[in-house]
């Protein structure tokens, strides 16, 4: 497998370097502009797949930022004689500074959903042309580059424009690819999948989305300034007209916006088609046939070209260096693995998490009313009562879903409440939710290995994420599932993917939210076993449950909740022989 | 800036708002009651223009007579669409992009038959307007606004005092349950999906009658109406036609005390602010 | 017999959520489905009114086999359900409510009548008939979700843990209505939390514990079955 990589990147090499090297080979102007115009397309798709194709927020405005360059270039280079050059990195910065203020704003709307995003940025390029319209930077007629000097670099002026795309290009690939193997990109795969989940494992979202959103757009900006100087005039109709957006989303459908290379190879396709098949004076056809096209992608081919082929080549690869994979399936506890949890303080009995008159009312319902509770280090406690007691209520609190109406919640004597969920589990509380919200389009240990990345202290151990990924996979029995993607599991192995990523992110607190609900017996007697083998790592541990034998085998103690409040608290066989709360579940007159 | 100015440009918005609330109630329902972000909505109402204009100079039929072909015809139209999309299972967010397509390709389709020029309907009334004291009221954009006002109220009425749009509202809210007490959803869906299309038609005949026609024009509604339909509140017949007289109004006096370039910003700063102010109207 | 399930298998996604279950309720009965959360009552009777689909086993009403009828229709066969939760279209209004639920054919020409019916088992509605059901509270809105059942004219109806999320007293009414709607010839399947207020209500009960029908009797001998103090309560 080495062999291959190290042949890609020969092959890559050998395939840049016979790229620059056209223009000094004396090939033809003609060709030199055609492929200039592939590059071009390459670099504006890969760009908007950086944060559209990878977080799922789809922007329209792409023209945006591709305008917002041409203007600088323009104005600077046009109007004031900067040296072109210079203007570039001048248009990618504006552009990326644009982004962010757009971002800052429209980011922060916690309803924002993908169709309002859209069309937000779609509306922002009608706002910004009409702006530039308006005001000298444009005024209306267009600005002339013609007198600004192109600098040659050894060869003609189409050579030199030629190089510059093919730069910009090959920045795009790299940066693309260089993101998607990073923690950015892991983080917004994971925000397309589940931005409330990936939250919570620690994802800082808001920061993650900017950054894409700059870079993207400083790319763009780029590719606007460059392809001003190609065009020699920039007007406001063409530069912010419909096409690019269009284009760009077509091109990355078709070839599978997740994917670095994906919108890579839908740009090539596109270009060439429409080369191919439309003349040089009918532009609305082109146009036409895309818009076509995109319907009918997104009928029936909505993942895109690009996943099926790389996807079978990327798995021959992947499949070589995992460890040897048991052949028995997810049904026993991995007995040969020592859990090494970070040192916790073996002063056992101390207070780990402290709730002080709690409350939460949701408008008009008061769904806690004042709860105290404390939970033990290294204990498992269970959280019971009939429905609507407030049991995942005040799950959700502690892990920072909900602010408190009043009251307070502390960590080892810190305040944690009213912190953002990412903080929250940064400080080492992990959840699972009783119906497993799984990354989909991640694989099993893609999954757990973003939450190793984001989880709370870092190990000790130094481990990598890959390795500690792996360890708690093999912990829950589910190494032989590493390469599988969510959706092919059953409920089982989901809800053990739940906890082998709750797990990766080391917490000292463990809260399970009714983890048993759907399981055979044979299932729960092995999520038993698990549970207890967590805690015997020193991770504490409070779970919500149904299951009444399941909870009194278990549990240290009992916590029961009853319409808010706590109504008892003790050791298990005590407490649910408590008349109090016989009486809660059965009814007053089952309690004498 | 003279009173008389203001309240003339005040006047013109007011009317204008009637055209932006027409095109909005359609996008709104469909948005808000059939979860389909239906963006051709738009090309669809200028295909609607730009026929009436034919049919208006090529054979003379008069605008009103020509509404009785177009309108029904986009019923079909419109079911026809919905069809793909129940078909094809389509989601909220994919509806968005299939219909940007679609809008595209109505686009090119208007600009292969009409080409890009400018074209005018010239009708006779295009100069007649009411005398109120010392202002004008255009008649053409003021039947626009009546029949705006008309249809909003209509839809309102329909929505809130039949039973069935009480039942599409329903259905809309709760799906499974509408149906546990025999609420057909789907078939609804089409019911609405053909008005929405119907209305599209509508809008076109007076756009036809009120405005310049391009096929470029097409995208420059797209911003404001989409501002009108999230300012209004989805499936809102009265609040689409509120939120598209606010913005006609604030456009107008922009563009005559400022400078008429500015408008297109003045919708999208309404928006912007609105969402700051109250991100839960979302 | 009016209603007759008969060996029901439903999953949620692949997830079994209840396995071979069969119950009888008998026309004007009333039958309590009781046990712990999770345990599957809320799928039992969801698939029953059409809103989940069973993988397999049979639903019969008057002997017709319903379970393969599409969601909309299954009303038609003289089911109206109560759900969890209420679920009421909380931006209508009592009155807009109350008439939807009388929107299948055959109610619809008796609406005025059953209108009238369920003003008079719950007053306080027709005093608000204009206000927001969402406005409401809890027990009001318990009220409006078993009025706009009763508008559909049901020879049965399913209720889904009315009691929940309400007041003891609340509750005391609640049930009593229940009894009262039954003497008025309208069979009830009822699924609660509740134990003790079930089963007293109750003519027959069946006990269901993590997606099986583990028990079945007459309810007043069922209330003394320790199987029950076992699955509420572990011990």
């Amino acid at each position: 497998m080495a062999l291959t990589s190290q042949h890609a990147r020969a092959a890559t090499v050998a395939a840049v370097a016979g790229l620059i090297a056209l223009p000094y080979a004396g090939v033809a102007d003609f060709y030199l502009s055609y492929l200039y115009v592939v590059f071009f397309w390459i670099a504006l798709a890969t760009s908007w797949g950086i944060l559209s194709g990878y977080s799922g927020y789809w922007s329209f405005g792409h023209a945006a930022f591709f305008g917002a360059g041409a203007y600088t270039t323009a104005t600077l280079a046009g109007r004031w004689g900067v040296p072109f050059l210079l203007t570039i990195p001048a248009a990618a910065g504006i552009a990326a500074a644009l982004a962010l203020g757009i971002g800052w704003v429209v980011f922060r709307i916690n309803t924002l959903r993908a169709e309002f995003f859209a069309l937000l940025t779609l509306s922002v390029t009608y706002v910004l042309a009409a702006v530039i319209s308006n005001t000298p930077i444009d005024g209306g007629g267009g600005v002339y580059l013609s007198n600004v000097a192109i600098p040659q670099l050894g060869t003609t002026v189409p050579g030199a424009i030629y190089l510059l795309g093919l730069a910009l290009a090959f920045t795009a690939l790299a940066v693309s690819r260089r993101i998607l193997r990073s923690r950015l990109g892991a983080g917004l795969l994971a925000i397309h999948d589940d931005e409330d989940v990936a939250e919570v494992k620690g994802v800082p979202t808001l920061h993650y989305k900017l950054v894409a959103f700059a870079i993207s757009s400083a790319i763009a900006g780029a590719a606007g300034a460059i392809q001003a100087a190609y065009v020699g005039y920039v007007t406001v109709g063409e530069t912010f007209s419909i096409t690019v957006p269009l284009y760009v989303v077509l091109m990355s459908i078709l070839g599978g916006a997740r994917h670095w290379a994906g919108p890579a190879i839908g740009a090539a396709l596109i270009t060439v088609a429409l080369s191919l098949f439309v003349g040089g004076g009918h532009a609305e056809l082109g146009r036409a046939g895309v818009a076509l096209a995109l319907v009918v992608v997104i009928l029936v081919l909505p993942e895109g070209i690009a996943p099926s082929l790389l996807g079978r080549f990327a798995r021959r690869r992947n499949s070589a260096p995992v460890a040897a994979p048991t052949p028995a399936t997810a049904s026993e506890p991995g007995n040969v693995v020592v859990m090494k949890l970070p040192a916790v303080h073996a002063a056992a009995g101390r207070p780990l998490l402290t709730c002080r008159a709690v409350a939460k009312s949701f408008g008009g319902i008061r769904a806690l009313q004042g709860v105290d509770l404390q939970v033990e280090e290294g204990e498992i406690l269970a959280l019971v009562g009939p429905n609507g007691s407030g049991k995942s209520t005040l799950i959700n609190m502690i892990s920072g879903h909900f602010p408190l109406s009043s009251g307070s919640i502390e960590l080892h004597g810190a305040s944690i409440d009213g912190l953002a969920p990412h903080e929250v589990a940064r400080r080492g509380i992990a959840r699972t939710y009783q119906i497993p919200r799984l990354f989909n389009h991640l694989t099993v240990l893609e999954n757990v290995r973003l939450c190793a990345f984001f989880g709370g202290a870092p190990d000790a151990a130094g481990e990598s994420p890959d390795a500690l990924a792996l360890r708690w996979l093999a912990f829950t029995g589910l190494e032989a599932k590493a390469h599988v993607l969510p959706p092919a599991l059953n409920l089982h192995e989901r809800k053990f993917v739940e906890l082998a990523r709750a797990l990766a992110a080391r917490p000292r607190l463990l809260l399970l939210d009714e983890v048993l609900c759907g399981l055979t017996p044979t299932e729960v007697d092995h999520a038993i076993a698990m549970i207890r083998k967590i805690r015997a790592g020193g991770t504490t541990i409070v779970f919500v449950e149904h299951l009444m034998r399941a909870v009194v085998a278990l549990a240290d103690r009992i916590a029961v909740l009853d319409q808010g409040t706590l109504l008892a608290l003790g050791l298990p066989r005590e407490t649910m022989q408590d008349p109090r709360v016989v009486g809660a579940y059965l009814g007053a007159a089952h309690a004498a | 800036m003279g009173l008389t100015l203001l309240a003339q440009s005040a006047i013109g918005g007011l009317l204008l708002g009637g055209i932006y609330g027409l095109l909005a109630l359609g996008l709104s329902l469909s948005w808000g009651l059939l979860r389909l972000v239906n963006l051709s909505h738009f090309a669809l109402a200028f295909l609607g223009a730009y026929l009436t204009y034919q049919l208006g100079t090529q054979f003379g039929i008069a605008p009103w007579l020509s509404a009785l072909v177009v309108v029904p015809a986009f019923f079909v139209a419109g079911m026809a669409l919905h069809a793909l999309f129940v078909r094809f299972q389509v989601s909220e967010f994919a509806s968005m992009l299939v219909t940007f397509g679609i809008t595209i390709l109505i686009e090119s389709l208007i600009q292969w038959l009409w080409s890009a020029d400018y074209r005018r309907f010239e009708s006779g009334y295009a100069q007649a307007s009411l005398r109120i004291g010392p202002l004008f009221v255009p008649v053409l954009e003021l039947a626009a606004f009546a029949c705006a006002a008309l249809l909003a109220v209509a839809a309102w009425a329909g929505l809130n005092r039949t039973l069935l749009g009480k039942a599409l509202r329903a259905a809309a809210h709760d799906g499974p349950i509408a149906a546990a007490f025999g609420i057909n959803a789907t078939r609804l869906s089409y019911l609405l999906a053909g008005l929405c299309a119907a209305s599209a038609g509508i809008a076109g005949v007076f756009i036809a009658l009120t405005s310049t026609l391009a096929p470029s024009q097409i995208e420059a509604w797209i911003g404001v109406v989409f501002a009108v339909v999230i300012i209004g509140g989805l499936a809102r017949p009265l609040g689409a036609l509120a939120a598209g007289c606010l913005i006609g109004i604030s456009e107008s006096v922009t563009m005559a005390a400022v400078n008429p370039a500015w408008a297109p910003l003045v919708a999208f700063s309404i928006l912007i602010v609105l969402l700051l102010w109250r991100p839960r109207w979302l | 017999m009016l209603l007759e399930v008969r060996n029901l298998h439903v999953s949620h996604g692949d997830a079994p959520a209840l396995w071979d279950a069969s119950l009888d309720v008998a026309a004007g009965q009333i039958v309590a489905v009781v046990g712990p959360n999770g345990a599957g009552k809320s799928t039992l009777i969801n698939t029953i009114a059409g809103i989940l689909r069973a993988r397999q086993g049979e639903i019969r009403i008057d002997g017709t086999d319903i379970a393969k009828v599409q969601s909309h229709r299954v009303c038609e066969h003289g089911i109206a359900i109560v759900p969890e939760g209420r679920r009421l279209f909380t931006h209508m209004s009592v009155l807009d409510n109350l008439e939807l639920g009388s929107w299948r054919a055959d109610a619809r020409g008796s609406a005025e009548g059953s209108l009238e019916r369920v003003f008079s088992l719950f007053p306080i509605l027709s005093e608000r008939r204009h206000q927001i059901a969402g406005s409401m509270s809890g027990g009001q809105q318990q009220m409006v979700a078993i009025g706009r059942a009763l508008m559909a004219r049901p020879r049965l109806l399913l209720m889904d843990e009315p009691s929940l999320g309400l007041s003891p007293a609340v509750v005391e009414d609640m049930f009593r209505i229940i009894r009262t709607i039954n003497e008025r010839g309208v069979a009830v399947l009822l699924v609660e939390q509740n134990i003790h207020k079930a089963l007293e209500m109750a003519h027959h009960a069946y006990v269901i514990e993590q997606g099986r029908i583990v028990a079945s009797g007459k309810a007043d001998t069922l209330l003394s079955n320790p199987r029950i103090r076992e699955a509420y309560l572990g011990v």
